[in-house]
């Protein structure tokens, strides 16, 4: 039985039919073609799957969709603007610090998150903002290097 | 190797892939969604071992919408395996289940709740067998037989290179150890999938989540009875491989079969659940080695018994088994060795190719005993590995040509970078150490694919009117950055700008065949493929150029979009003009063509074992810092100071991108996280709850030191750098531990739980 769920995801609205179990990545996903969120374990563990929810970073595999109505949903997708990339897609690229890039949309967007309400957090700080976020290729360190240097390029705006 | 200044080897450049990947636009295999598709899932065995007596599936099939249920029978029954005289593995089984896991029948249906509803609907009745999980007790009389081979021994190999016996009676000193390995579990983020479409007009098309696009595309006509031309293997973004991901995969050729059966477009993925209870791991093995030494500390004899978990179906095995026993003679050049290794099914899970395949079990074992041989010697443990170290132009008895080598520098450069010399053996007291280990990896791959006697890539170079260019190479870009160094090898050779090249991999029916990503063969081994083809399209250019310029060939040279002549700039066409001129007025457009089969190596000779079966190899010397908390028995890994003989740096950044995470999302893993839980075959942790691995948290910090020793046919200079990065991360941990605490765990992973044990037995625990 689908049921009537108006979302509000990178700044635009979508009125849509949908059966009241489907998560939030399956809706952004199979329903709005945003396909930058990936399912990497489906339960929450991994952060592959992180979009920010009014600002917050929340696994969307764990979510139901019809809990995020009214809320103001960011994907990976809204971050560059204007056929510019986004300070941290940037920093990232520069860094190195994209590598099979499966965990790359997630990570950003928890870095996203931090770094909108912290905008120079302490390294101890990235790390645990991206502590639910797996990466089996990098290592980490040029992903926390990635986010550290678009906090001190903000540290000289 | 000439000097002349690069234009692009060498350079920091960001990846090719980088801003799809940044943005989300890149898709993978299961962003792929067709017109029409369905959805896949497969039903796997519940037991470890059983006869499939019935299988009824006309529940299932009558399930609104279900569009094909299909078993055994719908399959041509073909067994399939990398060493295709092994085969015994089907895409769905027919008579028995070997492992929970196994898949045993297969659904599409309309969406993934019809289809995984589905599999509840189809019964199975099974007689169940003994099962057998130890593969030590696999091999005595009256295990259970999980194959036709007597005491499930899939081989049985015993080896001498010089004379072990005498050997051991000229050492001073001999020390002995039983190491084990576990099941380690690859965790690419991605989880396994593929897309297959097959269309009225009998073409297969395939999106396979694959490292080795081409081999693939063999395999899957091979089982499935098609041309080689009736099927495409295409290019998607893959979400890590890390060896995961080659040969087929048995979901490649379900998801194949649903395709030919129901018509439409079938997608399977794994859920993470499959993923940790039927994929691929790291072979378990049980290693007793024997290391002796003369004391002046020369490494002078080595022996070993090996055994090794194959799991319940053949795949790499032999051959894992195989590299991880032919260290024993290559790492210091020890002239005399014994080994006898078994490979033995149980009815685990089987293993697959694993970053290091095999030589990281092996390389724990060897460089744990190095440093006991050092301290019974009373030697600096990096002192003793820079004496025996290989050198460059040596041999092993085993009848390894080494060519470039820069281990002695490896060595130099990490005793220096870690502070080894006011840092080894000063730490005990506040429980920290220091730990070194070195490695031998091959750098170029391994006569090893279709059939016995294949290491081959090739490429081909067009060059467009307007003097951009098309590359298509067959390789496999898995997140490493292969496509990244393929386009900076032929823009250094072509002279153009890496903006200047398109690049278009792992499509089969565009690109040349090339046997994938697998034995850190890409760079070497693909990328010369790349070069060759490159060349060959400059001297198509060249001599267009020759003309335009009324210059001979051999006087003109490539460089920064330009064709000049040498010594005088100022004469000079762009590659655009020439090309043009070649392609417009001449009609002849500019085609390179490039093929390397690995000249330089020898094929394995399955009797002896003696031959050069890498065309280079790589080193690598690692140390590791550590600090333990002997309350909590918690290590932490402070630093890792690494130097890789990489022949030539392609690019730093991908290089470094290498090492670090092969170092802490793998190494560190190896060394004190990772064992996938099994007990009667049941998977105990198969979920990133339970089954640990690195986190951002628990990463410490990487120095990384390039060591560059040009090897003679390398392009460029360049060797493999994929799998050593990890091969020597967790004997340099345990090393430290030791060092640190004065305890040695040879059974991996050393958790908090077997050095508290270790101290305990020592006595030192000491709680308040």
């Amino acid at each position: 039985m689908r049921r009537e769920l108006k979302l509000r995801v990178n700044g635009e609205d979508y009125i849509l039919g949908i059966e009241p179990h489907r998560t939030l990545l399956e809706v952004i996903r199979k329903e709005l073609g945003l396909t930058g969120a990936k399912e990497g374990c489906g339960g929450g563990e991994c952060g592959v799957c992180t979009v920010l929810l009014d600002g917050k970073a929340v696994k969307s595999c764990i979510m139901l969709a019809m809990d995020a109505r009214g809320k103001e949903i960011w994907t990976i997708e809204g971050l560059a603007r204007g056929g510019e990339l986004h300070p941290l897609q940037r920093s990232f690229i520069e860094h190195g610090a994209i590598q099979c890039g499966y965990c790359t949309p997630g990570m950003i967007m928890s870095a996203k998150a931090l770094l909108d309400k912290k905008p120079n957090p302490e390294e101890r700080e990235i790390r645990e903002a991206i502590a639910g976020n797996f990466c089996r290729c990098t290592g980490y360190l040029s992903i926390i290097e990635a986010i550290q240097a678009v906090s001190d390029s903000r540290k000289l705006v | 190797m000439e000097e002349r200044g690069f234009m692009v080897i060498g350079e920091e450049l960001p990846r090719v892939d980088a801003e799809v990947k940044a943005t989300g636009e890149g898709k993978y295999v299961s962003d792929i969604q067709l017109p029409g598709m369905l959805y896949g899932k497969i039903l796997r065995s519940p037991y470890a071992h059983a006869k499939i007596l019935n299988i009824d599936t006309s529940r299932a099939e009558r399930l609104y919408g279900v569009r094909v249920v299909v078993t055994a029978k719908d399959t041509l029954g073909k067994k399939f395996c990398i060493h295709p005289h092994l085969a015994n593995n089907l895409l769905l089984q027919d008579e028995k289940v070997r492992y929970i896991g196994d898949q045993v029948a297969a659904v599409a249906a309309i969406d993934e709740d019809i289809a995984e509803e589905a599999l509840d609907l189809i019964e199975v009745e099974y007689e169940e067998l003994p099962a057998v999980f130890d593969p030590e007790e696999a091999m005595k009389p009256g295990a259970p037989q999980v194959h036709k081979e007597a005491n499930n021994i899939v081989l049985h190999t015993r080896r001498e290179f010089g004379d072990a016996e005498r050997g051991f009676s000229e050492c001073d000193v001999i020390v002995e150890g039983r190491f084990t390995s576990p099941g380690v579990a690859h965790c690419c983020m991605e989880p396994r999938g593929c897309v297959a479409f097959f269309e009225f007009n009998g073409k297969l098309t395939v999106w396979s989540t694959t490292q080795a696009p081409h081999p693939l595309r063999q395999d899957l006509a091979d089982v499935l009875g098609l041309p080689i031309s009736k099927v495409r293997v295409m290019r998607a973004h893959v979400g890590g491989g890390f060896g995961a991901r080659f040969p087929m995969d048995a979901i490649d050729g379900i998801a194949s079969v649903l395709s030919m059966r129901s018509r439409k477009p079938v997608r399977v993925i794994n859920t993470r659940d499959e993923e940790f209870i039927s994929s691929r791991i790291r072979y378990p093995m049980v290693i007793e080695l024997k290391t002796g030494a003369k004391k002046n500390g020369r490494l002078w004899a080595r022996q070993t018994r090996v055994v090794t978990d194959n799991g319940a179906y053949n795949n790499h095995g032999i051959s894992v088994t195989g590299n991880a026993t032919a260290r024993l003679s290559q790492l210091y050049a020890v002239p005399n060795i014994k080994f006898e290794s078994f490979v033995v099914y149980t009815n685990n899970i089987y293993g697959g190719a694993f970053r290091g395949y095999g030589n990281p079990q092996m390389t724990f074992a060897m460089e744990t005993q190095v440093d006991e041989i050092a301290e019974r010697l009373g030697m600096d443990a990096a002192g003793l590995r820079l004496f025996n170290a290989n050198r460059p132009n040596s041999g092993t008895v085993s009848g390894c040509k080494i060519t470039s080598c820069g281990l002695p520098d490896c060595i130099e450069e990490v005793v220096e970078h870690s502070g080894w010399k006011e840092k080894r053996g000063k730490g005990r007291g506040k429980h920290r150490g220091v730990g070194m280990a070195l490695m031998i990896h091959g750098g170029a791959g391994i006569k090893a694919y279709w059939g016995k006697d294949c290491n081959m890539s090739a490429a081909i170079v067009k060059i467009n009117r307007d003097g951009t260019v098309d590359l298509y190479t067959g390789t496999g870009e898995i997140g490493q950055g292969s496509d990244t160094a393929m386009v900076q090898i032929a823009a250094e050779e072509l002279g153009v700008s890496l903006r200047d090249i398109n690049i278009v991999s792992g499509d089969t029916d565009t690109t040349p065949p090339c046997c994938g990503a697998w034995g850190s063969r890409q760079t070497f081994t693909a990328g010369n493929a790349v070069r060759y083809g490159a060349a060959d399209a400059k001297q198509q250019l060249l001599r267009v150029a020759a003309d335009l310029l009324e210059a001979r060939v051999e006087d003109l040279e490539a460089r920064n979009g330009r064709i000049s002549v040498k010594g005088s700039p100022e004469r000079w066409v762009s590659i655009a003009e020439a090309s043009n001129e070649s392609y417009a007025n001449r009609g002849t457009p500019v085609i390179g063509r490039g093929v390397n089969d690995d000249p330089w190596s020898d094929v394995i000779d399955p009797k002896s074992y003696y031959g050069n079966y890498n065309s280079a190899y790589a080193f690598a010397a690692q140390v590791a810092e550590v600090e333990v908390d002997t309350e909590t028995g918690i290590v932490r890994v402070v630093k890792l100071t690494c130097a890789h003989d990489v022949g030539r740096t392609i690019n730093p950044s991908l290089a470094r991108g290498q090492v670090v995470g092969g170092v802490l999302s793998m190494g560190v893993g190896y060394a004190l996280l990772e064992n996938l839980i099994r007990e009667n075959g049941v998977v105990l942790n198969g979920s990133f709850q339970d089954y640990k691995i690195p986190t951002a948290l628990d990463v410490g910090e990487v120095e990384c030191i390039f060591v560059e020793s040009r090897d003679v046919n390398g392009p460029f200079g360049a060797k493999g750098i994929g799998e050593p990065t990890m091969i020597p991360t967790a004997p340099a941990i345990s090393n430290a531990i030791y060092d640190a605490i004065g305890v040695r765990v040879r059974e991996l992973p050393i958790t908090p739980e077997k050095i508290l044990n270790a101290l305990r037995e020592k006595g030192k625990h000491n709680p308040r």
